[in-house]
Formats: structure tokens, C-alpha cells, sequence
């Protein structure tokens, strides 16, 4: 289909240990389109993340087309590889790598650097107003709670106004209200049109998207739309002891 | 990314490890103040040389017996070569007036002096009264030995300090009128003879019994020979023609003939051509003590390398998040490299700082004419910055290459 934003054909992915050959992904084909919500879902070594590194052009599959915005990107070198990464992905890790001895507002200027983009400071406070970090702009990541730092992250990934907001684990690290606040953010932006995919192993997260992606083995095992979608809006309006124990409950 | 991007990112890696930042340029500071210090050290110490041979006598020209062809007279070879007398000083100062303005024929030996129960060996040099015109010395107490003393054959010396020293037991004893024996035979102090140090050899000048020139040879040494003239020439550009006009007159008088100066019986040694020779002798020095300097700067630039390699593997995950970020494999390289070219250069000046304190307290301290080139300094930083950007080549490439996956998934 033309109109996709991804389209994955194939795609295979497989690593030499010693003499033994490990799939970690096996034949996975799927197309998103601009303006989904897409949880990938998955065990541990299902290839989940394998497949968001991919998705993320941070590495490049054995075998396997990958066209993104039109482009066919899974062979392309580093220097044109990097600049797709910097222009078209907004990528949010698990443990939010940003650089330690830099603000915040200085690593939501970051990607900018790379990018050439004019007018970054001003673009770069205006995203953390975004996430609600107006008055955390000059914090150093030490100075910040987990779920600020990854706000902080979220940030950086969508000053650069991307194609796509890939997300792996994003909550992984951080306390379950402040996991809440985060998918509500990413809501937020997904009902503004922006593309989200999210990789998680929590069903409760992955129920904030309106699509559901399982990878087991490294295939696609599953691939349907939520029926009772989570609206972290809503959630974040009960009480803290509710939460708590409506996830227990799950 | 602009290249004023790639310089913040390197200035900023390099303040967020100041420690470490100035450890490593430690290295590359010692190896450039030593080169700094060794070339102005070397070349001041070569000036001091020249300097010091200046003060031997202006405008000198030595002639000396012997034939370039055998050399001149030297220990082992047997007899000096007898073929310059007095009369050869006379002519020269007879006939070569428009070039020559004093002419002192000298003998010289080793000899014992003694008084009462001292005895020393020290240098007689018997010669003519311009002897301390020619040769600068000065006289300290008592009278020169003049024309009279020589026509008169008469038994009367000056003396240097050293000698006073190690005859008399202290460099202040009056020894005016007190007798000296050499050879057996009794001398009159006459005067004694200003301080003069050590000369550019390190012979003590000091160490020295003058006697007339006619004295010392008829009742000391008893040849009819002299060792050497000392000539002065009227001006500096007057030493080609003099040297000219000796050769020429001394061949007639000594009734040489050609080839030359295979068949000549003296040889002309020039101040100029000794002043050459020290000045090679001295540059020799010079990139000798470059050279070791050299090796400390590369040694400093290894540590740079060391560091870096380090720094990239420490520093691995941030590379991570700058590849995954859009940084290309150039952005990381720059960086790198910038970063390491930036230590090496800061190194650089600040040593030529540290040299050009060393090279003025070693040239206070010496008294030799040291002063740090302009020159030394500005190829001691050029040459820091390349070895930061060569041994920082490796490392940086080595960053740049990490995978952004492998480079984030390492802690």
C-alpha cells in the first residue's frame, strides 16, 4: 500500500553465536499508517526489540525490506542511515539515555545540533513545555525523577517534529503513576496525528494503543485492534490506591 | 552540524573531565617546554661560545709553524717545527702596515716555577709587550713588561692569579719583588695580572708566568724558535687582506715555493674559520637536544592516544545515544579528533610558556645570551597540534565505527 508510513516486508534478523545461527526475527512483515497507535507486544526474547531497532534504523535486518516514508531505508549507509534516524524517527529508550552532564533543555537541543535546524533553544523549551517541564528547563538528568527524565526524553524526540515516535519500554523504569502520565502524553500526541509505536511487555500499557502487534519466536503471532482501549486521561483522575490496585488486578 | 558545534561539543567533553583533561596535557606540556628550552638553551649557549671567543682579541689572526700537509706540531709527533723567528714577526709588522696593527711572537712551554718550598707547574709564555694589548689582558698590580725588559734580556715575569694563588697560598698576597725560580734560574715579579677566567676551552688564562719574549728564549727555553704569533689586524674586513699579505711575504721570506700550500711551512688560522667551527659544533648540540625533546613530545602525544582510547571506551554509550540521536560516523570522528587536537594544542602553548620561563632562568643563571625563539615556539605548537590530531586518529576512528546499538547496550 502506498499510503503506509511503514511498510516491513520479511524481515529477518540473524546473529552468529559461535557456529549456531540465532532468528531472532524470522520472516516479519506489518504496515503501519500515518496516525496509528501501535503496541508491540512480546515475552523476553520474543525479538521485540530487536524488531524496534530496526523499525528505529539503529540496526539493519539480515534479509527483508523496510520502506519508511516512502524510502527504502534497510540497506542505506551510515551517513544517510543517520540522518532518517535524526529527520524522520523520535526515539524513546527504556532508560532514557540522555547525556548526564548536559540540561535538559541542552539535550532536547541535541538532536537539533545534528540536524542543522534553525532556532533550536526556542524549539527545544517549547517541547519541554509540552511534557510539563517548563520550570525543570536548566536540570541536570541527576536532578531529575525517572519519569522527568524520560519526559525529558519524550521531548527530544519530538522537537525534531519526526515522521514517528518509537518507544521502547518507556514505562520499564519508572513509577506506575508516573508511567501513567507518560502514556498520556503519548496519547495526547497520537490524537494531535502523530504515529506512536510502543514496545512493552505490560498488557495494561500496551492497551493505551489502538492497535496490538504480538511477536513470539520472531514472527508476528497476533495483530488486531484494541477493543477496550485505556485512556491514561481517566486514569490518572482516580485516586492513587485505585490505580494501584486496578493493575493488580489485571 | 556546523563546525562551531563539533568545537562546543569537544571544549565541553574536555571541561566536563577537567582532571583528566590536564593530566593529559601534562604530558605534551613537558615535551614541548623541552623543546622550547633545549633549542633557545642550545642556541644561547652556542651565541655564549661565540661570544667568548670574540674576547679572545679582536680581528686575530694566529700563525702557527708546520705544514698543512704533516699538520701543525703536536705532542708525539717529535720537535715543533722550527721554521717562525722573531724576525718573521718584525717583517710582517715592517710590511704589511695598511692591514696589520700589532704583531706579538710568542714562545710557550710547560714549566715548574718554584718559591721556597712551593713548586707549580704552570704555562710560560714569553712574548713580545703587545701581548696584552693583543690578547686582553689586564694588569692588576705593579708594571708591564716593556721593550726594554726584552732588549735587555731582563730576569723579570708577570704572573696570574692562579699562580699567586698556588705559589703564595692567597690570590691577595702582594708578591710584588719577590723572586720565582724556573729552570734553576731566579725572576723578578714585576706585576701581576688582571682576572681573566677560563676561556672558551676551559683553560684557566689565569694560570700563566709572562716573561719577555727574548728572556724566555735565550734564558729559559734556549731555542731560536717561536711557537706562534698572535696578529691583530687593523679591522674586521682587513683580516682577508692580512691574511693575504702574510702567506705571500712569509713564502718569499722562508723561500718556498709552489705548489701551496702543500710546500708552506706555516699555516694562517683564522678567528672566523674557529668561529664556524663552534657554530657547527653548537648547532650539532642544539638538534641534539632537540632530538631528545622530540622523543618527550611523542611520548606525550602516546599519552594523548592512551587517553582518548580510554575516553571512547568510557564514553561508549554517549557515543550511543549521539549515533541514534542522527549523529554520522563523521560527527563522532570530529569530535574525537577536535577534542585530542584541542588537548595537544593547549598543551603546546602552555609549554612553550613553561619553556620560555625555564629558558630565561637558565640563561640568568648562565649568563649565556638565552632567549626563547619566536620561531622554536610557534613550530613547538604547530608540531603538538599535528600529534594530537595523529594519535588521535585511532581513537577517534574507533568511536566512530561503534554500532549505536552495541555502543547503548553497553553500561
Amino acid at each position: 500500500m502506498a499510503s503506509d508510513l511503514i511498510a516491513l516486508s520479511d524481515i529477518s534478523k540473524i546473529y552468529t553465536v559461535g557456529d549456531q545461527e540465532v532468528r531472532a526475527l524470522d520472516g516479519v512483515s506489518f504496515q503501519v499508517r500515518e496516525g496509528e497507535f501501535v503496541a508491540i507486544m512480546g515475552p523476553s526474547g520474543s525479538g521485540k526489540s530487536t524488531l524496534m531497532h530496526i523499525l528505529g534504523c539503529l540496526d539493519a535486518p539480515t534479509r527483508g525490506t523496510y520502506t519508511l516514508n516512502g524510502e527504502e531505508v534497510s540497506q542505506l549507509p551510515d551517513r544517510e542511515l543517520a540522518g532518517v534516524r535524526n529527520r524522520l524517527i523520535g526515539f524513546i529508550f527504556q532508560s532514557y539515555n540522555l547525556l548526564p552532564s548536559f540540561t535538559a533543555v541542552e539535550n532536547v537541543e541535541l538532536p537539533m545540533i545534528y540536524g542543522n535546524t534553525r532556532d533550536r533553544r526556542r524549539r527545544a523549551q517549547a517541547a519541554l513545555e509540552r511534557v510539563g517541564l517548563k520550570d525543570r528547563m536548566d536540570h541536570k538528568p541527576t536532578q531529575l525523577s525517572g519519569g522527568q527524565q524520560q519526559r525529558v526524553a519524550i521531548a527530544r524526540a519530538i522537537a525534531t517534529e519526526p515522521r514517528v515516535l518509537m518507544a521502547d519500554e518507556p514505562t520499564g523504569n519508572v513509577a506506575t503513576r508516573q508511567g501513567e502520565e507518560i502514556m498520556a502524553i503519548f496519547q495526547e500526541l497520537n490524537d494531535q496525528g502523530k504515529t506512536v509505536i510502543l514496545v512493552t511487555h505490560e498488557p495494561h500499557i500496551a492497551r493505551h494503543a489502538t492497535r496490538l502487534v504480538q511477536v513470539q519466536d520472531g514472527k508476528v503471532r497476533a495483530d488486531q485492534a484494541i477493543v477496550q482501549r485505556v485512556l491514561a486521561r481517566d486514569w490518572l483522575k482516580l485516586p492513587e490506591n485505585v490505580v494501584s490496585g486496578a493493575l493488580l488486578n489485571l | 552540524m556546523t563546525p562551531l558545534d563539533t568545537l562546543r561539543f569537544s571544549l565541553r567533553a574536555l571541561r566536563d573531565n577537567k582532571m583528566r583533561s590536564s593530566l593529559t596535557m601534562l604530558g605534551v606540556v613537558i615535551g614541548v617546554a623541552a623543546v622550547v628550552t633545549a633549542v633557545s638553551v642550545g642556541q644561547g649557549a652556542s651565541a655564549g661560545v661565540t661570544n667568548s671567543i670574540g674576547q679572545l682579541g679582536n680581528n686575530l689572526l694566529t700563525i702557527i709553524p708546520g705544514s698543512p700537509r704533516v699538520g701543525p706540531g703536536q705532542p708525539g709527533q717529535g720537535a715543533m717545527p722550527q721554521t717562525l723567528k722573531p724576525a718573521d714577526a718584525d717583517a710582517i709588522l715592517a710590511r704589511c702596515v695598511r692591514s696589520v696593527f700589532a704583531v706579538c711572537p710568542q714562545v710557550r712551554s710547560s714549566v715548574v716555577v718554584k718559591t721556597g718550598a712551593k713548586t707549580w707547574r704552570t704555562s710560560l709564555t714569553g712574548a713580545a709587550p703587545s701581548f696584552m694589548l693583543v690578547n686582553n689582558y689586564t694588569l692588576a698590580r705593579g708594571r708591564v713588561l716593556n721593550t726594554a725588559d726584552n732588549d735587555a734580556r731582563a730576569r723579570v715575569v708577570c704572573v696570574g692569579k692562579t699562580v699567586v694563588k698556588n705559589l703564595f697560598g692567597n690570590v691577595d698576597v702582594n708578591c710584588l719583588d719577590q723572586e720565582i725560580s724556573i729552570n734553576r734560574a731566579r725572576f723578578h715579579i714585576v706585576g701581576i695580572l688582571g682576572p681573566k677566567g677560563a676561556n672558551t676551552f676551559g683553560q684557566d688564562q689565569d694560570d700563566i708566568v709572562l716573561m719577555p719574549l727574548a728572556t724566555a728564549m735565550n734564558r729559559v727555553l734556549n731555542q731560536r724558535y717561536i711557537t706562534l704569533m698572535s696578529v691583530q689586524c687593523r679591522s674586521a674586513d682587513k683580516i682577508d687582506l692580512a691574511q693575504e699579505q702574510i702567506v705571500s711575504l712569509l713564502r718569499r721570506r722562508h723561500r718556498l715555493s709552489p705548489p701551496f700550500p702543500e710546500n708552506d711551512d706555516f699555516m694562517v688560522l683564522n678567528q672566523a674559520q674557529l668561529l664556524s667551527i663552534v657554530k657547527t659544533i653548537g648547532n650539532i648540540l642544539t638538534l641534539l637536544l632537540a632530538g631528545i625533546a622530540a622523543i618527550s613530545l611523542t611520548v606525550g602525544g602516546v599519552g594523548i592516544m592512551n587517553i582518548m582510547l580510554v575516553s571512547v571506551t568510557e564514553r561508549t554509550r554517549e557515543i550511543g545515544i549521539r549515533k541514534a540521536l542522527g549523529a554520522t560516523e563523521t560527527n563522532i570522528r570530529a569530535q574525537f579528533l577536535i577534542e585530542s587536537a584541542l588537548l595537544s594544542l593547549l598543551g603546546g602553548m602552555v609549554g612553550v610558556g613553561v619553556g620560555s620561563a625555564v629558558s630565561y632562568a637558565a640563561g640568568r643563571l648562565s649568563g649565556w645570551p638565552i632567549a626563547p625563539s619566536a620561531t622554536s615556539a610557534l613550530i613547538a605548537v604547530a608540531v603538538s597540534a599535528s600529534i594530537g590530531i595523529f594519535f588521535g586518529f585511532w581513537p577517534a576512528a574507533k568511536a566512530a565505527r561503534l554500532h549505536p546499538i552495541d555502543a547503548l547496550r553497553r553500561e
